[in-house]
């Protein structure tokens, strides 16, 4: 066997009972018998084992599938069986799978015999199938390990230090649907070999399948991205399968600024076109909503729209943006992911917080001062509005947990039980990372809750204080850990005053290129619906962004811009890309990454109660709230408290289109999804009452205008920011022609406005629950 | 090049429930659905006792335990030989050869918002703390798993929760469908099936409403929805506009509407089942399995109680003079005694009884040393849960306790047990994953109890 040299420094008996000390007490004697049988063997075979543990049996348990996180990897085990997750801990494993259960997994005398080869082949009873075939190289290496007594890891395995992978990336076009890969492990060695056969390899999706050999096959068209692993190294691999499109021709769109230079030059090797730009009243719509969170009202959706000058969209980019209600807006986007909640903060600590994020986006404060304020805010919660921050977050696990997800993008929480599966950190990253939160504490007064029983509600100031504490401790070790930054250095500040003063620094230093293309994405995928990575605080090795030039570019252009929010948000929405209609053409129709069309979503539950109070022209109602407060402006989740009843009005709205409980740090938590209970709400007693509530602007439409066909128009507008088409137009005043028939039959008793009342309330019905205006394009 | 890991909802969205960490996706596709085991029961009504009813002065006497642990009152005979229960509960003891009992329901939570989560989720909370919060990285009920892993596809509502939220303090976990997605919610309403009125909002037309109307407002609706190609493009625009089509269907002419109708049962039915919010609960929970709901949870109380002789739940402490022994015997009991031998009997004669599992069991049992308010504290490590039809053997005690009924001395049974015992009748494997927001694979259930299944 060429490459990795074995070695044959084994781990001691005292060692393994070290570092599994008494697991298995009343097998402690028989373990020392069997270490003893293991260590005269090993003695007595001169030549080294020409098998590793860690190196060819973890592989081949991997490739098996024995350690994944669904089988014996999960934190549980199965069926009485624990390996650790992908074989990271190659010495619990060999302990596991030979000591562990009186040793009843492996028989060296008798290899066929042994439990783990019984079970992987299916010849005794297994709830994961038969895994590996007698006949395959897999199956006669691990005999082969057993035959020679089942050799435990050495110390001085080789470790694989990086794959090479060929090809790196990969396009495949129609008539052909299926690629191969290549893969080579090199290991510390400097030695090399081929393991295409004993890498395991997953796709990202659906749209393509993988087989054992790495051979990826199309299922559909479509962009997906290959995972190849092999011990503790993976490599992404982006695939797009495409049609052949002989005849494709590039439409040579103009682009608007360097944005479109990186999506374009993506869209022409995958040749894809994108869709046409999108009109004026789809773009208006769109400005408004991402920009205010609102819809243009009927007389500004008209001026835009009949506006004939040149420049008018970045015109209107720029007067959306010197508006109030931008920082209404993109606060609530801040508040929703740092935690701002009544029980937690205190209704007073809700309100100086939501004022201080406001404030701070209102100001223009650029968004590394803005980060830098929560990561050193300290003090009373009510007086150093940022100090909230370490009032949600409670202690050294959550807040570095925190911090990495909203500021470097980073989930962190698996590497807090074992090393990151699909990423680079360690478990000893993690705690390192937490620690350096650790030097805080609380100043609680008088908890003046009103339940007794609800120790989740704290009522009343906190101050928050930097003061001396332990250093979080390893789980495994049991020692304290240093100090150290996420993949940076080890903090070399020793004054626990200076610390989280040290953390801001690095944290959103402009060389920090994973705080930039954090806050870069942020826009992005508030803008695009879709992260250029995706979920937004996942990025990860094995999650690349989906355009890595244009999120390098986006990173360079939030640190050259100061950190500047709006100057991003301009930067986007310049962009054709970002101006692009929504409907597809014959090429871009199954690209959903890629940025060739926009992406239709529903609007988010406080954006369209908003414009439905907009185009009714009356306020929902908030429980503690005074009648006025626009949804996007409210700045907690929940002010009164509601014991055994449901919430009513906007509160319910608000509850049931998603609007998040922030209770986790996450972008996650809010729901844009459809449920049936939405439609229910939609369609039910709430928005047929404001349909029909008194003095709202339907009745005074009714009465302003006499003309029907003038009305249509009108309420067209407010509500869809367009004329009614023909069709529309005739379906409409024929809803008002038959209804004025029929109650003059019907009813001598009513008057003509109240007929036409109730189809203009049906009319509006239809029109706030159009897909056009319950979803953004 | 993309290189997009999918999120799980794009995940959920390509038609399946995977996430990484899998192998293959052929294998991933196998796992995610789950495995087909043989479904005993059609339907689950779980009547959850929130508060904790005591185990000694229910299933478990202990009449030789000496004065200080025996409840002071006196077991009676049932219908299945050698087992006995209180004897303020003489119709439930006519029951009892039909029923399996587990005397050994056993975990470590002491505080009614872990255990609750306990039991409505069959997942160990991370900690045993009151202060537990009702938060997406939590479990989900039992009823929004099987929408998810075994969705009804005749029309009805997999999973109907009522009419109670349960709270102690803080909002207990487990109610709703968690990080599987607001889609697996159960239809949840808090509206009293009591009430002389009853009817769920979101099955009647707004007041003043007409069908003709809603069809009108849903005509113009299509044609607003045809002016652009949203409905063919956009995949979350057509299944929404497909919900209008089946909200429709369910406020004009659908059984679910039929199903919630309480006023179509002989009044003497509503009085067999008692004028309470429970008893009426039950009969609901029975008009609902029977035309197709496959999960029904019924919650006992709106709080946890133990002060009051007229409602609350099983929390009998004796705190201010509140004795345990005034409230057990006036309203736990009787109204116990009432209800659910008449579910069961009414299950029975309409031939359900077979199909649909009753589960009675509260978060945990109450302390075997009477306290020095003459009542009882929190017990989690020995308490009873009843089981019954669904293909679970009657006249049967699983597991035993000790003299005091203070610990289980043989085959105790963690809540996740009782859970993959519910999955494993209803036909889901409880070795089912499902995947939380951090892509983790998690097992839904523990060891399935054989023993009571016939």
């Amino acid at each position: 066997m060429s490459g990795p040299k074995p070695r044959n420094s084994f781990y001691t008996r005292t060692e393994l009972t070290h570092r599994f000390p008494a697991t298995h007490k009343p097998m402690r004697q028989v373990l020392v018998v069997f270490l003893g049988i293991f260590l005269a063997q090993i003695a007595f075979a001169a030549t080294p084992t020409q098998i590793e543990f860690s190196v060819d049996v973890i592989s081949v348990l991997s490739k098996a599938g024995c350690n994944a996180g669904t089988c014996h990897g999960n934190l549980n085990g199965k069926g009485g069986l624990k390996l650790s997750l992908r074989g990271q801990d190659p010495l619990a494993d060999y302990h596991t799978l030979v000591f562990a259960s009186r040793g009843r997994r492996v028989t060296v005398n008798a290899p066929e015999q042994s439990l783990i080869l019984q079970k992987a082949t299916g010849q005794v009873p297994h709830r994961g199938g038969a895994r590996i075939r007698s006949d395959s190289s897999a199956y006669k290496l691990l005999k082969q390990w057993l035959e020679l007594g089942a050799p435990p890891p050495s110390k001085d395995a080789v470790l694989v230090t990086h794959l090479q992978v060929e090809p790196l990336q990969a396009i495949v076009r129609d008539p052909n649907d299926s690629i191969n890969f290549k893969v080579n492990a090199v290991f510390s060695d400097g030695t090399s070999r081929d393991v295409t056969e004993s890498a395991c390899y997953e796709m990202s999706n659906l749209l393509a399948r993988v087989d054992a050999n790495g051979k990826v096959t199309r299922a559909k068209f479509g962009e997906s991205t290959l995972i190849i692993r092999y011990l503790d190294q993976q490599v992404p691999v982006p695939i797009a399968f495409t049609e052949s499109r002989s005849s494709f021709v590039w439409d040579e769109p103009a682009e608007f600024n360097q944005i479109d230079r990186f999506v374009f030059k993506k869209l022409r090797r995958l040749k894809i076109n994108p869709s046409p730009i999108c009109g004026d009243s789809v773009f208006v719509r769109r400005a408004y909503q991402d920009v205010l969170g609102r819809i243009p009202t009927a007389a500004e959706a008209r001026q835009f729209v009949h506006d004939e000058s040149p420049g008018k969209r970045n015109r209107l980019i720029d007067s959306l943006l010197s508006r109030d209600a931008m920082a209404d807006y993109w606060a609530l986007k801040w508040a929703d992911m740092l935690r701002v909640e009544e029980k937690v903060l205190d209704v007073d600590g809700v309100d100086a917080f939501h004022d201080w994020i406001r404030g701070s986006i209102a100001d223009a404060k650029p968004m590394d001062q803005f980060v830098r304020d929560l990561i050193t805010g300290v003090g009373s919660t009510f007086q150093q509005p940022a100090a909230n921050f370490y009032r949600a977050n409670r202690d050294p696990s959550t807040r570095g947990e925190t911090a990495a997800r909203l500021f470097l993008g980073t989930r962190l929480q698996c590497a807090k039980c074992h090393n990151h599966p699909f990423d680079r950190w360690t478990q000893d990253d993690y705690y390192s990372w937490a620690t350096l939160f650790s030097q805080l504490d609380y100043e609680v007064g008088e908890n003046k809750r009103r339940d007794k029983l609800d120790k989740n509600e704290f009522v009343g100031d906190q101050t928050v204080v930097v003061s001396k504490q332990d250093e979080v401790r390893h789980p495994n070790t049991k020692q304290f850990v240093a100090p150290k930054f996420l993949g940076g250095k080890q903090l070399t500040e020793s004054q626990p005053e200076q610390r989280l003063g040290s953390v801001a620094d690095w944290v959103t230093s402009p060389e920090n290129k994973m705080f930039a293309a954090t806050q870069a994405n942020f826009v992005w995928y508030h803008l695009m619906g879709t992260g250029l990575v995706d979920p937004i605080d996942d990025f990860r090795l094995t999650n690349p962004a989906s355009n890595p030039a244009l999120l390098n570019f986006l990173a360079d252009e939030m640190v050259q811009s100061g950190f500047d929010l709006r100057a991003m948000i301009r930067l986007v929405m310049s962009s054709r890309t970002y101006q692009l209609a929504s409907v597809p053409n014959h090429t871009n129709v199954n690209d959903e990454f890629s940025y060739s069309r926009v992406l239709t979503r529903r609007l988010p539950a406080e954006v369209l109660l908003d414009m439905q109070s907009d185009v009714l022209g009356t306020a929902a109602q908030f429980a503690g709230y005074e009648s006025g407060m626009r949804a996007v402006q409210i700045p907690g989740v929940r002010r009164k408290r509601l014991r055994d009843e449901r919430p009513n009005g906007g509160d319910r709205f608000l509850q049931t289109f998603g609007k998040p409980e922030r209770i986790l740090a996450c972008d996650c938590e809010r729901s844009n999804g459809t449920t049936l209970k939405q439609v229910f709400v939609l369609m039910g007693e709430s928005l047929n009452r404001r349909l029909a509530e008194g003095g709202n602007r339907l009745q005074t439409l009714v009465d302003e205008i006499d003309d029907d066909a003038r009305l249509v128009d009108e309420l067209y507008w407010t509500a869809l920011s367009r004329s009614p088409t023909e069709v529309e137009l005739s379906a409409a005043l024929q809803m008002f022609r038959s209804e004025k028939r029929w109650s003059s039959i019907e009813s001598v008793l009513e008057s003509p406005r109240t007929a036409r009342l109730r189809v203009t309330e049906d009319l509006v019905w239809a029109l706030l629950n159009a897909k056009e205006f319950l979803f953004r394009r | 090049m993309t290189f997009h890991l999918p999120n799980r909802r794009s995940l959920l969205r390509a038609g399946g429930a995977g996430m990484l960490g899998l192998s293959l996706p052929k294998i991933l596709r196998g796992e995610e659905r789950t495995r087909a085991i043989k479904s005993r029961a059609k339907s689950v009504i779980f009547l959850f006792q929130w508060g904790g009813p005591s185990q000694l002065d229910t299933f478990d006497m202990k009449p030789d335990a000496p004065d200080t642990v025996r409840s002071p009152y006196r077991p009676i005979a049932t219908s299945a030989p050698g087992i006995q229960i209180c004897e303020l509960m003489p119709e439930m003891s006519k029951w009892m050869d039909r029923v399996s009992l587990v005397r050994t329901m056993t975990h470590k939570m002491k505080n009614h918002a872990s255990a609750g989560y306990y039991a409505l989720s069959g997942h160990e909370p991370p900690s045993d703390d009151q202060r537990l919060r009702d938060s997406l990285d939590l479990y989900p009920a039992y009823g929004s798993v099987v929408d998810h892993l075994m969705p009804n596809t005749n029309g009805m509502p997999t999973f109907v929760a009522y009419p109670h939220v349960m709270r102690d303090g803080s909002v207990v976990p487990a109610q709703h469908a968690s990080f599987l997605g607001k889609q697996h919610d159960p239809l949840f309403f808090l509206e009293d099936p009591n009430a002389p009125d009853f009817a769920l909002p979101e099955l009647s037309l707004p007041q003043g409403l007409s069908v003709d109307r809603l069809q009108r407002r849903r005509e113009m609706q299509k044609l607003i929805d045809q002016q652009n190609r949203m409905l063919e493009y956009s995949d979350q625009a057509r299944g929404f506009d497909q919900y209008y089509q089946r909200a429709i269907s369910m406020l004009t002419s659908d059984n679910v509407r039929k199903a919630f109708d309480l006023s179509a049962e002989k009044g003497s039915t509503r009085d067999r089942y008692g004028r309470t919010t429970y008893g009426q609960s039950c009969l609901l929970a029975r008009r609902l399995v029977e035309s197709g709901v496959k999960f029904v949870t019924v919650y006992f109380s709106n709080s946890i109680g133990g002060r009051r002789i007229d409602s609350g739940g099983w929390d009998t402490h004796g705190f201010d003079d509140t004795r345990m022994y005034k409230i057990v015997d006036k309203y736990h009991l009787p109204i116990t005694d009432q209800t659910l031998p008449t579910l069961l009997n009414d299950l029975e004669q309409r031939g359900l009884l077979d199909e649909t599992l009753v589960v009675w069991m509260g978060e945990f049992g109450r302390t075997p040393d009477i306290n020095k308010n003459s009542s009882r504290d929190h017990w989690p490590q020995c308490y009873t849960a009843l089981l019954a039809g669904g293909g679970v053997k009657g006249g049967y005690v699983y597991g035993k306790s000790d003299a005091h009924a203070r610990f289980p001395i043989e085959n105790p049974v963690r809540p996740e047990d009782l859970a993959a015992t519910i999955y494993y009748l209803l036909g889901i494997d409880p070795l089912t994953e499902i995947y939380d927001l951090d892509h983790r694979p998690l097992i839904i259930g523990g060891n399935v109890v054989k023993d009571v299944i016939t």
